[in-house]
Formats: C-alpha cells, sequence, structure tokens
C-alpha cells in the first residue's frame, strides 16, 4: 500500500529525513516511533502531500505522491494531532463540511456522516456542538472526519493524547476492527501499549532515519536481547556495574541513576545467581531484582538512549 | 466547485450562527448612525450656537455672513457687543465672532478682519476657527477675482465685488430650483452617517470574519484541509467568496434598514450595486492583508481596529472632511472611506454609475493592492 524509497528532506541545510526506506503492506497495521525531533511528522507530512520530499519516491497504491496528490488524497484519510475541528458547529455539520471536502454530495454525505458517528459511538450526540464535548469525544470525532471517504490507508498522528482510558479504549477497538475489516493503518503515538495492542510491524526513527523495522516480537528479541533485568541497589560503584557488563549473556547495561541498573540479558532466569554474587564480593546491598520481558518499551530505550515520553 | 461552496457556505454559517455577529453587523452600525446622524443633524437644538456682531454693517460684510450661514450645524445669532457678553456669560453659545469695522478694506490689507472669542477650553473652538478661517480664504478669493475683474471692466473693484455676489446668489437660486424639479434627494446628515458607518462596521466585520483564516491556520484546520483532494485555489477561493457574501449581506441589511428606520435614500441601485461590490472587494483584500502579516487573532484585532478606526477619521466618517485643515483632506485622498463616501454622496445625490466612475476606479486600485498583498502572502501551514 505504501512505498517509501530513499526519502530525503531538508529545511535549509538541516537535513530532516536522510534516506528513510520503508514499507506498509494492503491491510497491514503499521507503527511509526520515535522520540520527539525523530522526524516523524516530516515523514507523515510527506506521505499527506502536505511537504514536498527532496529525493527518492513515496508511493501509495502504486501512485507517485509528488505526481499524483490529488488521486493519493482520495485514498488517504489523515487524523491530525490537533483537533481540527469547528468548535462551534454541530458533530453532524463537521462531519458533513469533511466529508464534502473529500467529494462526497449531498444525501451521500449525510448518509455517511450519520454512519461515522455510529462508528464512534457518538451517535446520540451528532446535533451537539462540538466545544460542548469532552477531550475523548472531540478525538472520535476528529477521527471519525477521516473516515468518511473509506480510505483504504488511514494515517494517524498521536491519536490519543490528553482522553481518559475509556475513550482511549474505545479509540483502539474502533482502529483494531477498521484495520480488520481490510482498512491499511499507520499509528503513531508515545505510548507503547497502543502499539503492541495494534501494529503488528513498526518502525523505530531517530534523528531522521529508520534504526530498526520489522514486527514488535522479532525486534524485542533481536535487539533488546530477549529480558530485562532491573536492579534497586544500594550505591552501585563503577567496579560493580563494570563486573555486571562482562557477565556472559549480558547484552547491555544501562544505569540510569546511582540505585538502580538494567540488564539487557539473552536469558534472566540463569543470571541471578552470578549478581548475586558480584554484589557480594562488591559490597553492594541489593534491595530488589525485578525480571521483565523484553517490550517495545525496553527496545525503544535500547536503541534511542531515550524513553518515548522524554 | 462543490469545494468552494462548502468552505464558503461553512464561514457564512459560522458567521451568522453567532448571535454576537449581529451586534456588530447591525446593531452598532445603526446605533452609530443615529448618534452621528443627529450630532451632526438640522436640528436647531443639536447645532452649535455662535454670537454673531458685526460692525461692519457693509453689503460685503452681510454676504459673508450668509456665507457662514450655509453651515447647517452651526447658527448664528447676530446681536451686539453687550448682547454677545450676556450670551456667552449665560453660557448660551460657544464663542463671539466679530466682523470689524471696514471688514472689505482689513480683508484687502491681508490684515485680520474677524475675531473670534470663546470659553477657555471650548472643545468646539479648533473646529470653529477652522471653518470661519476657511470662510475667509472664500472671501479673499472673490476679492482677488474681483481685483482682477475690475482691472479689465476699468470699474472699481468693490463694484464688481458686488456683482460677484450677486452672481453667486442668483446660481445658487437656479441650483436649488434644478435639485427640486428633479427631485432628487439630498445628501443629508443621516444619509452621510448611514453611508459613514456602514463602511466602518463592514471593515470590523470582515476583520472578524478574515479571523477565520488565522484560526483555521492555528487549529490545524488548514493543515487537514491539505490532507483532502481540495486545491488551494479552491481553498482560497472558498474563504474569499464567503468573506465577500458576508459583506454584501451586511451592506444589502444595512441599506435597507437605514432606508426604512432613517428615510435614507441610497440612490441609482446599478450604482449602488457596483460601488458597494468594488467596495467589498477592498475590504475583503485589506482584511485578508492583515490576516496574512500578523501571527494571532490578538494582534490582527489591534493592528485592524487601529488601522480601520484611525483611517475611518481620516476618511470622513465621523465628520465632513471639510472641518478638517487642508493637509488632512489631502491624507483622505489615501484611504479608501474617503472615496466610498464620496462615491455615496454622488449616488445619493442623484449621479448614475457612470458619474461615479473616479470613485470606483480608486476603490478598485486599492482592492487590486490588498488583494494582491492577500493572497500572495496567505501560507496555508
Amino acid at each position: 500500500m505504501l512505498t517509501m524509497t530513499q526519502v530525503k528532506k531538508c529545511y535549509g541545510d538541516q537535513e530532516v529525513v536522510k534516506g528513510v526506506t520503508l514499507h506498509v503492506g494492503r491491510g497491514e497495521a503499521f507503527g511509526l516511533l520515535g522520540p520527539n525531533g525523530a522526524g516523524k511528522s516530516t515523514t507523515i507530512s510527506m506521505i499527506c502531500g502536505l511537504v514536498p520530499y527532496d529525493e527518492g519516491d513515496i508511493q501509495v497504491d502504486g501512485l507517485s505522491v509528488n505526481r499524483s496528490p490529488y488521486e493519493i488524497k482520495k485514498k488517504i484519510g489523515v487524523v491530525p494531532q490537533d483537533i481540527a475541528l469547528y468548535p462551534t458547529l454541530s458533530a453532524l455539520d463537521n462531519l458533513l463540511f469533511w466529508g464534502k471536502m473529500y467529494g462526497l454530495k449531498g444525501a451521500e454525505a449525510k448518509n455517511r456522516a450519520l454512519e461515522v458517528l455510529e462508528t464512534v459511538g457518538l451517535a446520540e450526540r451528532g446535533k451537539d456542538r462540538i466545544e460542548t464535548f469532552s477531550g475523548g469525544m472531540k478525538r472520535r470525532i476528529n477521527i471519525g472526519a477521516a473516515l468518511l471517504h473509506r480510505p483504504e490507508l488511514l494515517i494517524m498522528d498521536e491519536p490519543t493524547v490528553g482522553i481518559d482510558p475509556q475513550s482511549r479504549h474505545h479509540i483502539l477497538e474502533t482502529v483494531k476492527n477498521l484495520n480488520e475489516q481490510g482498512m491499511t493503518i499507520i499509528y503513531t503515538s508515545h505510548y507503547m501499549e497502543e502499539v503492541e495492542f495494534l501494529c503488528k510491524r513498526i518502525a523505530i526513527m531517530d534523528h531522521g532515519q529508520v534504526i530498526a523495522s520489522g514486527s514488535t516480537q522479532e525486534l524485542c528479541k533481536r535487539l533488546a536481547g530477549g529480558n530485562q533485568l532491573l536492579l534497586d541497589v544500594e550505591e552501585a560503584g563503577p567496579a560493580f556495574v563494570d563486573k555486571l557488563k562482562q557477565l556472559e549473556g549480558v547484552e547491555k547495561v544501562v544505569s540510569p541513576q546511582q540505585s538502580e541498573i538494567h540488564l539487557y540479558v539473552k536469558q534472566g532466569q540463569d543470571m541471578m545467581a552470578s549478581i548475586v554474587s558480584i554484589a557480594s564480593e562488591e559490597a553492594v546491598k541489593i534491595r530488589q531484582i525485578k525480571l521483565k520481558e523484553a517490550d517495545l518499551e525496553t527496545l525503544f530505550l535500547q536503541m534511542t538512549g531515550r524513553s518515548l515520553r522524554d | 466547485m462543490r469545494r468552494i461552496v462548502a468552505i464558503c457556505l461553512l464561514e457564512i454559517k459560522r458567521t451568522f450562527t453567532r448571535p454576537s455577529s449581529y451586534i456588530l453587523m447591525l446593531a452598532m452600525p445603526l446605533m452609530f448612525t443615529l448618534l452621528f446622524g443627529n450630532l451632526f443633524g438640522n436640528q436647531a437644538e443639536s447645532a452649535i450656537h455662535v454670537a454673531l456682531v458685526d460692525e461692519d454693517g457693509s453689503v460685503f460684510s452681510k454676504n459673508f455672513i450668509d456665507q457662514l450661514g450655509n453651515q447647517t450645524y452651526v447658527t448664528y445669532e447676530v446681536v451686539d457687543g453687550k448682547g454677545a457678553e450676556e450670551l456667552i456669560r449665560l453660557q448660551e453659545v460657544q464663542g463671539i465672532l466679530t466682523i470689524k469695522n471696514g471688514f472689505l478694506g482689513l480683508l484687502e490689507n491681508k490684515t485680520p478682519a474677524i475675531s473670534f472669542q470663546h470659553p477657555p477650553g471650548s472643545t468646539t473652538a479648533p473646529m470653529l476657527e477652522q471653518l470661519f478661517n476657511q470662510a475667509i480664504r472664500s472671501a479673499d478669493l472673490r476679492i482677488a477675482a474681483a481685483q482682477i475683474g475690475a482691472s479689465y471692466e476699468s470699474k472699481d473693484w468693490e463694484t464688481v465685488y458686488e456683482q460677484l455676489i450677486h452672481a453667486d446668489e442668483e446660481i445658487r437660486g437656479i441650483s436649488e430650483i434644478y435639485s427640486n424639479d428633479a427631485k432628487v434627494e439630498s445628501w443629508n446628515k443621516m444619509s452621510y452617517s448611514s453611508a459613514g458607518f456602514s463602511i466602518m462596521f463592514v471593515m470590523i466585520v470582515m476583520l472578524f470574519a478574515t479571523g477565520a483564516l488565522i484560526e483555521a491556520r492555528n487549529m490545524g484546520i488548514w493543515s487537514r484541509l491539505l490532507t483532502t483532494p481540495a486545491t488551494r485555489i479552491q481553498l482560497t477561493l472558498g474563504y474569499v467568496l464567503s468573506f465577500f457574501l458576508i459583506g454584501f449581506v451586511q451592506f444589502s441589511l444595512l441599506i435597507l434598514l437605514t432606508s426604512v428606520l432613517f428615510g435614507v435614500q441610497w440612490g441609482d441601485p446599478v450604482g449602488l450595486l457596483v460601488l458597494v461590490t468594488t467596495l467589498l472587494l477592498c475590504v475583503v483584500g485589506l482584511g485578508m492583508a492583515i490576516a496574512t502579516i500578523v501571527k494571532t487573532s490578538e494582534q490582527q484585532s489591534a493592528v485592524g481596529m487601529l488601522l480601520i478606526i484611525s483611517t475611518s477619521m481620516l476618511g470622513g466618517v465621523y465628520w465632513p472632511l471639510n472641518i478638517v485643515p487642508e493637509f488632512m483632506q489631502k491624507i483622505a485622498n489615501f484611504v479608501p472611506q474617503s472615496w466610498a463616501i464620496e462615491g455615496f454622496k454622488s449616488l445619493v445625490d442623484g449621479a448614475t454609475v457612470g458619474d461615479i466612475m473616479m470613485p470606483i476606479l480608486v476603490l478598485l486600485s486599492f482592492a487590486i493592492v490588498f488583494l494582491f498583498i492577500g493572497l500572495s502572502r496567505v501560507r496555508y501551514q
């Protein structure tokens, strides 16, 4: 559905997207992750045709974005991070307007707007003004506005920022259903659990490049080492951390604070005795050891050195 | 085309579903028209009273008094010196205008021929002084004309001056007869205020309407619009059309309401349509230019209101331009409001579209400049 080949974008002297190559298959749910300033938004803007790319090519359903922007825009639905709705108009009026902007005509636009209100679970609030809605309800209408023309590719840029758990759950379920009905989804979020819930494949971007891509399970195993051991200690010195790094099976050691050490290991269970032994040698008191399965959060931390929400 | 219409209808709906729009669009201009229309109205009680002492008592000073009497918003009470002082003491007049003895000779010798006394801190004194100076300049011109005429006709110039006065009265008489025969409604103070405040409040409403551009940009709506299959030209046309129609509806309602409520006759409908259309293009262009130069709605309100109110003052929206100094009358040529008022005045006085080509062309030039600035600076992201 989407193919990006060596796409580059510069703003002045600064190269913000450095040769990104990605492929998203038809019907797939794909997660695009990266810290702030990684180049995600520029990449999404280029796919939507908002920002022209300098080199490479982006194709949506076989059409080049730079050459056939209006054809492609008919196939894409975009859910922006901002709530891009008119607050003084009703939900139905907003949906009707966006439907018309996507080329729907009178009765067709109205029928679709009513259907979409059902889809996002706000059928009974259609006549109410957007400004009277909660944050979560606004987000749901914000998503609805991108669904009116039945897009083949839905691009969602942080669609759940600042909303309550109930609305988040509703949005995730809606997106999952749309994906199961065959809609291709590209999803960016700071919430790893959302990406893990929705997406089978992800790409991680940092400093304008894709630094890892593949299925979430495969990446967790390949890059994070399998497990994570979290040590809560009293005053760990550099000698203790050095000895941990030398242990067989340890992929990486990160110590965000003196009392906290993260070990990325192949088999966490087998390492416990060795760690306790080294602590005893170095006179370091261990308060707690936690064994955690590697997930996207640990993968992201390992890859970028930053938490996703930093 | 459907997308242009969709944007246009949406913006119109947004404007007309806001109750505050009606206050700004209709209530305020009607209120200002009523207020200012009566302030500068024909009623004696709303006029400025001045005591007039004619020490000269000649045919020339009487003619000068007649000339002053043409200003309908100032009334004169001819009294002697003591009577004038009594009127000032009783605060029944705003000042004393004295025509000095030997009025004509003084004028000829370029020495002050009149004096004006007023209480300290009088707010009307500067305007009255301006008015009297204009009348004196006009009398000066007559003397110069009489002196030139006298040199050709071998008569003394006072005789020629007297002839000039009589000729002027005859011409004025003919003009009045002509107006009555043609049944043309004259440009009165209410029609002046109606035109002036309609122009000003259409500009203010347009300022808020074009604020939709800033709002759409800041809310991410422009970016979202660009992800739809609409072209930038369609989006721009949609907005421009909506602003124009909002202004058109407002102006039409104001014309209707001032006709019904205040009896204002706006004149030739075709001329009115052309003039309003040109003015609206100019106002839409100005609104868009401001909206694309500033970054926030607050900046737009501050800059826009300052610009509209100051140019309205300069352009003669609040008061007739003939009471302001000459240099300000020249500045007025560079603001659209003065040309629009000029056009409306001509229409009210019976002109047709062909007679108001000058104001139309000047307003069209303003429109082209403003629209060029506005359209060339539109940034959708």
